[in-house]
């Protein structure tokens, strides 16, 4: 009988431990994975060895081997990918890249020393949500809210998306191609082009 | 008679939303639904913001290159901390409407450091305190009572908002404690500036990033749109403690077909860079 009571009570100590582990289990990796891409990112953009050109070089090399482009290319296009063709297909990644990549180019010369702190992770169905405040340095106490959603497939942690202050960029993004798909007759060829004339502005 | 207009449209907010006792759930529910684009007034939505746009053109984006470029970046961090200290006691109202007593306390002890030791509210030692700012307004709390947003609302002069947030505005501006210092003259004068360097403020912060997003949007007006409805309603689940994650994860629904649709993975993409 006492034994009995022991076994229960050791079965609930486990049971209890182990719910608690569960609730604040941290994901170590991906945690790690965020801080590691801050840091190569800050060190490039404070690099003051590096002219712009370079920068961008680099820091375009660094975004694209840490974010899933496909899927957030994808993504971004929603329904409409599933109904392209081959061509269309190939004319709108490349298009959404150089977008895509044109979006921050010319902006790496405005980086003043923001840091990424690293506050907390949590699982959100098959993503891992790590979450971050950018902080300024000195007696500034104004700090940003920055989420990155992650997806690990084969073995590969990349970025999906990124949320600022709670707006996720590639929902923004997708609700954005999809209002100018509906105001111009669903015509992916004329989405196309919007990106084109874009790009080649810059 | 201002004050009946407010009450007018929170009854009306009431009446429409039909408020019965609603679970947490079923307001992250409606938060979620409300993620799908409700905007039935578009057309004309789109008009006020090309009018927005030309007004923001010629008056508020000069006066705001004007603000950055007389004003040293110190000078505007002590207006914007005063600006964000005056915002602590409607904080606090809000807080207690919706029933975090914790929170008002906090925001009521911000507001009286900031005010004393941080000489006006020019600096935030109250931060240092571990006393962290959290902003509360009227519509945040119609969100955590569980009232609709309704659909996107694009004001003139004052740009994107929802009937539930209009009503808020409405209501902060005639309930915040703020605004009744000094005689009705004072008041208004008082009113005006804040609004007006509230405005500039924001705007002044904010140069580049609406440039840019002007420049390079496919559709400008959808991303504002996006931008405003994801702010609002992660500030609502924020209030109800509803992880900002979980929030946003319907949207992710579909992700799992483009994850599968492994059958075209893309070229191989030339980069060009800018010169």
């Amino acid at each position: 009988m006492k034994i009995m009571q022991f076994k229960k009570i050791i079965t609930l100590i486990i049971f209890f431990s182990s719910l608690n582990t569960l609730a604040f289990a941290s994901f170590e990796s991906e945690e790690n994975f965020v801080s590691d891409f801050a840091a190569s990112a800050i060190s490039i953009l404070s690099d003051e060895g590096l002219n712009n050109n370079d920068k961008n070089i680099q820091f375009t090399d660094l975004v694209m081997s840490s974010i899933d482009m496909n899927l957030i290319s994808k993504f971004v296009l929603s329904r409409y990918w599933k109904t392209a063709s081959d061509q269309q297909k190939i004319s709108y990644l490349n298009a959404f890249e150089e977008y895509f990549i044109s979006s921050y180019a010319n902006k790496l010369d405005q980086y003043s020393g923001e840091k990424i702190v690293i506050v907390s992770s949590e699982a959100a169905k098959k993503f891992v949500i790590v979450k971050s405040n950018i902080v300024r340095d000195g007696a500034d106490t104004l700090k940003i809210e920055l989420n990155w959603r992650l997806l690990t497939r084969d073995g590969q942690t990349k970025i999906i998306d990124l949320s600022i202050e709670g707006i996720s960029l590639i929902v923004a993004q997708r609700e954005e191609f999809q209002s100018f798909l509906s105001n111009n007759n669903e015509s992916l060829d004329a989405l196309i082009n919007r990106l084109k004339i874009i790009n080649a502005k810059d | 008679m201002k004050s009946k207009l407010v009450l007018f449209f929170v009854i009306i907010t009431f009446v429409v939303s039909g408020c019965a006792s609603v679970t947490k759930d079923q307001i992250v529910a409606e938060n979620i639904a409300t993620q799908k684009v409700s905007d039935p007034i578009e057309p004309i939505n789109r008009v006020v913001f090309s009018f927005n746009n030309v007004f923001d053109k010629y008056a508020v984006r000069p006066v705001s290159i004007l603000y950055r470029g007389i004003l040293p970046e110190f000078v505007r961090n002590r207006i914007a901390y005063s600006l964000n200290n005056l915002s602590m006691p409607i904080t606090t109202i809000n807080n207690i409407l919706q029933f975090e007593f914790g929170k008002a306390g906090i925001s009521t002890a911000r507001f009286v450091i900031n005010s004393t030791i941080g000489i006006l509210g020019f600096f935030d030692p109250a931060s240092y305190f571990g006393l962290e700012a959290d902003y509360e307004d009227f519509g945040q709390t119609l969100g955590v009572w569980g009232i609709p947003t309704g659909p996107y609302l694009i004001l003139p002069f004052l740009g994107p908002s929802s009937p539930r947030d209009f009503t808020g505005l409405l209501s902060t501006s005639l309930l915040d404690p703020t605004y009744q210092v000094g005689n009705s003259a004072n008041r208004d004068l008082f009113r005006s500036y804040r609004m007006g360097v509230g405005v500039i403020n924001f705007r002044s912060e904010n140069i580049e990033i609406f440039d840019d997003l002007q420049n390079n949007s496919v559709d400008y007006y959808a991303a504002v749109r996006s931008f405003y409805n994801q702010s609002r309603n992660s500030q609502v689940s924020d209030n109800l403690e509803v992880s900002p994650s979980i929030n946003q994860d319907s949207l992710f629904n579909d992700f799992e077909e483009f994850e599968l649709d492994d059958t075209y993975i893309g070229p191989d993409v030339s980069i060009s860079y800018p010169e």
